[in-house]
């Protein structure tokens, strides 16, 4: 089909990327929970007629592809048995091993008909609070199948033919803990995929048929052409890199995830030859998460303004062997998946790192980390369940310092303010702070890690899931390597102990938890950083002058300026 | 007689209103950069001169600037120090940890840097818990310490944000002491007075950005008094408009200087909505498109939306904001190819200086003023009423060379899809802030103003089926209409943070109470009488377990079972569910209170012209060869604005020019000049 021209494109662009955020605003306006309206965990997309993603609106990355697998796995299944979809239907899976993410992430489908053809799909994604399984909210340690995280649904009818379907609401409704919530979201879910019908076919007699089909085509290849384009900037070869999970929860065994890249022209290969097989504990990554790492990677370094549609996607191939972290066979946990989704990121760009060092950012913090309180309330006798993310260091880059305590890569979340936090639940924060000297050293310093201290004021069980206290952020371009992360249990007091990253204990009303995240890498060679930048980190409290000294090779005076002697002297004999 | 004033980037704008006969004036100067207050005074002396008025004659000045914003973008605020409590010295920098959404793969995007640096950010040993207990008293020697760091650290403000402040100030106010002994004469910001709200990030921002401009704005609201002062020979009556689209004194002004960020467009919004009244619409987006911007207000039922959750260049900002959104779409955005070869228009603006192509001041890149003049839909001897003439051969290269040659198209198919693509960059951001405040757009009238917006509004308004467009008298000088029009405000607000379940009535009416009781005083001190003074009291409410809260007013008699009701029917309507067996939790209390000023009652024109009767007969000026969508050129006639008499219409398509603007109608709609010289579109 012959290309439009290219404001008909734009136009017809930006006409479907304000549908994606028009569901988008439909469901953060009408969705129950916190995790829709404030985290803003969702994504909202159109395909075309093939399932070809043509428009997505996402708040975080983990999102990005998401659909585009189960928007075409819809329409193979209802394709050509005995299933077919029909106008008003309304199709919910979240099943991992069906192209989902984790089994708290629900996604909605509804097809778009015209005059009785079908001509796309809609679809969102978003989390729920809950789907039943052991855990409330699915954060927990020790789960070892998909069976203990939750109700799955693989590809079901919610609506039929514009009705909603009792059977499966008295399904739900039966199998999740706060059902008017759940249910609430999934039907908030409904509703932005119905304002995605109405105007999908109201764009698409808009601009008729043809033009319609023919500016997806153009759409889909000016972004495909987009990230080709950035791809030739990577001088082609074979690239190989790795990181590791510190361990699964259960064992203590680090899990290894391995990439070869192969950059040929304005095409990318990844290969996962090498990675751990799949492990007991839930930080399985079922393969949509995997890609969604991957796109990540790929949109970033080589044109991170693309609209991301089914034509960026295009330029990588994947081969990822089965019954591996980073693409399980059921039914292993996928709960913790993002302990290792971050690490697939972190070990693609340390492999590009050998093509482009002077683009690339050095290692991070990496995951969240994500902790759940959960007890009774003294004041109300109310069960409570208080869950913290915390963030460490964000990598350092080839222009400039990490950020200091930021979100990074996959992750893009708002932490709970303190005083909303302590209004609600019996604990009493007593630092959030920077942990001075966790960035790594380098020409760009690595970002630091914060420390919050928490006192418990009521008996609470503590689970978490965090990584990166094992394996350090790594350092790139002769940057340093960033603190490791370590959970503190009453530090400087009697009983004090290092608890692991993954798992569940029980603590008493007075006990303090001091959770240290990971820092950042270093960018560079830290010899060659401008003095006057080191000595503004060490009068800021940010890096020791012990550090700045044996690290940067920077001497301060008693007045806290560059000793630029002293300095000299130091940098001369310090590059050897 | 009473004069607005709006500072701009480029232009100062003012009205006056003769309140004995219902005239305005307007004039328009430029703004000195240098020193503010020469391009207020000339201002006022000019339109003085127009409206043959003298100064004696006035009631008040209401003044709107940038001052505050510039301070802010430019980053000249004062050098700031931050007192906290221990342990959380880096509140301000960790902010929510969320880097911006346009950093989402970019790696190189940050949030704004902290407007205090680490060093010049010193804790103090203290805490206090959330029933306000205080569980480690403040230690003196540590706030000693602190005030003396700053102090050698040459800092020229202070703010103090602790902990739970907000509803125990008691370490803060001994803070405000020990600050006053130690380093007399710094100007201090404490949080419990500048943003008493929970959420320490937000609050401690504010509370930064307080004492960030305080220093700034206040020594240009003390040269701007003694400058008018000099001049006429008395204190003049000036009052301050605020990002909340309310008034202020000058006094408050020079202690709340966190206030008066943002509040040019606060004056269009008010504006918008007092246009929405006098034309009989109270369901109306306002559409300000200037040079580099394009600000979207949705007023519902007459009211222009306030909210407590904006923020200022990146920063966060807890107090009352007008609910504006603004995309980076105006007569200055760039077109401009992207590396996959599509068409991009904005958001980057050429601006004033140097401008678009045709104002021939040496921009080279083409804008969408621009593709404007190559569609004949600006004059190019009549822009700004023939201040600047306009280059269209200029403009013809600039398209040509950097867009039409590249993408092989003609240079009117190039000029039109400039205005396609920053039209749909509008339609957009329209259609998202409707959506997300649940309304449809389709109810509402846009009023557009600025200098661009009628040249577009009709396009969008067919685009999303409305039906409706105003195009306002004085639609280039509206902002300063708005100020003349806005009443006093002032806004103060309690953490509560209980279940309405465990809430006691009488608990409630004595912290309103208090509330009040500073209101009154504060408006009684402004010079309003009792007949004058509304007072409004509100909750911020949510379901427990919610992080966001809704806004609704309580009745004086607190009848706590009715608020229960209130706040289920608000959150039916914003968020399409309630849950009436859910607990309601009131956190905030605020109380507001507006000091009424005389309505502006506007003259209409043309006398004797009944309504929906042509008086006389509209005459076109000229005819031009003019694009419309779905027509192309059309030999097309264009109207004087100033020369349409009461109740004459026009018919699409067609254009109507002014001095300062111009409106494009489109074929099957209807122009009707109403009796205070608004233009009426109407779609056929």
């Amino acid at each position: 089909m012959a290309a439009v021209d290219p404001i008909t494109m734009q136009v017809v662009r930006y006409g479907l990327e304000q549908i994606a955020d028009e569901m988008g605003y439909t469901m953060m306006r009408t969705a129950r929970s916190t995790v829709i309206k404030e985290v803003l965990d969702f994504s909202c997309a159109l395909a075309d007629r093939q399932g070809r993603t043509i428009a997505q609106a996402h708040h975080v990355p983990m999102l990005v592809g998401s659909l585009d697998i189960t928007m075409k796995r819809v329409l193979e299944h209802y394709g050509g048995g005995a299933e077919r979809l029909e106008e008003g239907d309304v199709v919910i899976s979240n099943d991992p091993y069906l192209g989902g993410q984790h089994v708290m992430d629900m996604q909605v489908f509804a097809p778009v008909f015209e005059e009785g053809t079908l001509i796309g799909l809609v679809g969102n994604i978003a989390h729920q609070v809950d789907m039943g399984g052991m855990a409330p909210g699915g954060v927990a340690g020790g789960m070892t199948e998909i069976f203990q995280e939750g109700i799955r649904f693989p590809m079901i009818k919610f609506h039929q033919r514009g009705v909603e379907n009792p059977e499966v609401i008295r399904m739900i409704a039966t199998n999740v803990r706060i059902p008017e919530v759940t249910l609430g979201d999934m039907r908030s879910q409904v509703s932005a995929a119905s304002v995605g019908v109405r105007r999908f076919k109201e764009i698409y007699r808009k601009h008729g048929p043809a033009t319609f089909q023919s500016a997806v085509d153009t759409l889909l290849n000016y972004s495909e052409e987009r990230i080709r384009q950035g791809l030739r900037q990577i001088p082609d070869g074979t690239y190989a890199g790795e990181d590791f999970v510190d361990d699964d929860g259960i064992g203590d065994e680090p899990f290894r995830v391995a990439v070869t890249i192969e950059k040929a022209g304005g095409g990318i290969a990844v290969d996962f030859e090498g990675t751990s097989p799949q492990a007991r504990g839930n930080i399985n990554c079922p393969i949509a998460s995997t890609y969604a790492a991957v796109y990540y990677v790929v949109i970033a370094l080589s044109d991170p303004h693309v609209p991301p549609n089914a034509g960026a996607f295009r330029p990588v191939e994947f081969r990822i062997p089965e019954g591996t972290v980073v693409n399980p066979r059921p039914p292993a946990g996928v709960t913790a998946r993002t302990n290792t989704t971050a690490k697939i990121v972190e070990a693609m760009i340390r492999a590009l790192a050998q093509a482009v060092p002077d683009r690339v950012v050095s290692g991070s913090h990496a995951q969240s980390t994500t902790c759940g309180f959960v007890g009774y309330h003294p004041r109300t006798g109310k069960r409570f369940s208080f869950t913290d993310i915390e963030v460490g260091g964000a990598p350092a880059r080839p222009y400039r310092d990490g950020r200091d305590g930021q979100d990074s890569h996959l992750a893009r979340f708002m932490n709970t303010p303190i005083e909303a936090a302590e209004m609600e639940f019996p604990i009493l924060v007593e630092r959030f702070q920077f942990r001075p000297d966790s960035g790594g050293a380098g020409l760009y310093r690595g970002g630091l890690a914060v420390q919050r201290d928490i006192r418990l004021l009521a008996d609470a069980s503590f689970a978490r899931y965090a990584d990166r206290h094992k394996f350090a952020p790594w350092g790139v371009a002769g940057g340093k390597d960033g603190a490791v992360g370590e959970f503190v249990l009453n530090p400087g007091r009697e009983g004090e102990q290092r608890v692991r990253s993954k798992g569940l204990s029980e603590l008493r009303a007075g006990d303090v938890v001091s959770l240290r995240l990971p820092g950042a890498g270093g960018f560079g060679d830290p010899l060659k950083r401008d003095p006057e930048a080191a000595a503004r980190d060490v009068r800021e409290g940010k890096v020791s002058r012990e550090a700045a000294r044996r690290d940067y090779g920077v001497v301060l005076k008693a007045d806290m300026t560059v000793d630029e002697i002293e300095t000299a002297r130091l940098r001369g004999t310090g590059q050897t | 007689m009473r004069i607005g004033i709006d500072v701009g980037g480029t232009f100062t704008d003012v009205v006056l209103v003769n309140d004995a006969t219902g005239q305005i004036h307007y004039a328009k100067t430029s703004t000195t950069p240098g020193n503010l207050a020469d391009g207020v005074l000339a201002g006022i002396e000019k339109v003085l001169a127009i409206a043959k008025k003298s100064i004696d004659d006035l009631a008040y000045i209401v003044h709107g600037t940038t001052i505050g914003t510039n301070a802010l973008i430019e980053k000249t605020g004062a050098r700031t120090g931050l007192i906290t409590t221990e342990g959380f010295v880096d509140v301000l920098e960790i902010g929510r940890c969320q880097r911006p959404k346009e950093g989402m793969y970019d790696l190189s995007v940050d949030n704004p840097p902290p407007l205090v640096p680490r060093d010049l950010r010193r804790p103090v040993k203290e805490r206090i818990d959330r029933d306000g207990t205080v569980v480690t008293p403040l230690d003196e020697g540590t706030a000693e310490a602190a005030v003396d760091v700053l102090r050698a650290g040459r800092v020229e403000a202070i703010a103090v944000s602790l902990l739970w402040s907000f509803v125990n100030p008691v370490h803060e106010r001994r803070l405000a002491d020990i600050i006053a002994r130690r380093f007399p004469g710094v100007p201090v910001s404490l949080s419990s007075t500048v943003a008493p709200e929970f959420r320490e990030f937000e609050r401690t921002s504010t509370t930064v950005l307080n004492a960030y401009l305080q220093p700034v704005t206040a020594a240009y609201l003390d040269s701007l008094s003694a400058r008018l002062a000099r001049q006429y020979g008395r204190e003049l009556d000036v009052r301050i408009m605020q990002a909340s689209g309310g008034s202020m004194t000058i006094r408050d002004a020079r202690e709340r200087a966190v206030n008066m960020v943002n509040s040019g467009p606060a004056g269009g919004v008010i504006a918008a909505s007092f246009i929405g009244q006098l034309t009989g619409f109270a369901q109306v987006i306002g559409v300000d498109m200037g040079g580099t911007s394009f600000d979207i207000s949705l007023i519902d039922r007459g009211r222009p939306p306030v909210s407590s959750e904006r923020s200022f260049c990146g920063y966060p900002v807890r107090i009352p904001v007008i609910d504006l959104d603004s995309i980076g779409a105006g007569g200055g955005s760039i077109a401009w190819i992207d590396p996959g070869g599509a068409l991009n228009v904005g958001p980057r603006s050429a601006g004033a200086q140097p401008g678009p192509a045709c104002y021939g001041r040496g921009g080279e890149r083409p804008t969408v003023t621009d593709a404007n003049l190559l569609l004949g839909r600006l004059n190019p001897k009549y822009f700004l009423g023939g201040e600047i003439s306009l280059d269209v051969e200029a403009a013809h290269q600039a398209i040509r060379q950097h867009v039409g040659d590249p993408l092989g198209m003609s240079v009117e198919d190039t000029a039109a899809g400039i205005i396609r693509i920053i039209n749909a960059t509008m339609v957009k951001g329209i259609a998202v802030n409707s959506i997300e405040r649940g309304h449809d757009v389709r109810e509402f009238a846009l009023v557009a103003f600025g200098g661009a917006g009628a040249l577009h509004a009709g396009d969008l308004a067919d685009e999303m089926g409305i039906r409706t467009v105003i195009v306002p008298t004085l639609c280039g000088n509206l902002s300063a209409l708005g100020l003349l029009v806005s009443d006093a405000r002032h806004d103060l607000v309690q953490t509560y943070g209980r279940l309405a379940t465990e809430s006691q009535p009488e608990d409630l009416s004595r912290r309103f109470g208090d509330l009040e009781k500073q209101i009154l005083e504060r408006l009684r001190r402004d010079g309003f009488p009792p007949d004058r003074i509304e007072v409004l009291w509100t909750v911020d409410a949510r379901y427990e377990g919610q992080s966001y809260e809704i806004n609704v007013p309580v009745a004086h008699d607190l009848d706590l079972r009715a608020l229960a009701r209130d706040f289920n029917a608000f959150h039916q309507r914003l968020y399409a569910y309630s849950s009436p067996q859910e607990n309601v939790q009131l956190v905030n209390l605020r109380v507001t209170g507006i000091g009424r000023v005389p309505p502006v009652r506007l003259k209409p024109l043309g006398g004797g012209a009944g309504a929906g009767r042509p008086s006389a007969a509209a005459r076109p000026k000229a005819h031009r060869p003019i694009f419309f969508f779905g027509r192309g050129f059309v030999e097309a006639p264009v109207y004087e604005r100033d020369h349409l008499p009461v109740g004459a219409e026009v018919a699409g398509p067609c254009l109507v020019e002014e001095s300062i603007a111009g409106s494009v109608i489109t074929a099957g709609w209807i122009g009707r000049a109403d009796e205070y010289g608004n233009l009426i579109l109407r779609r056929q």
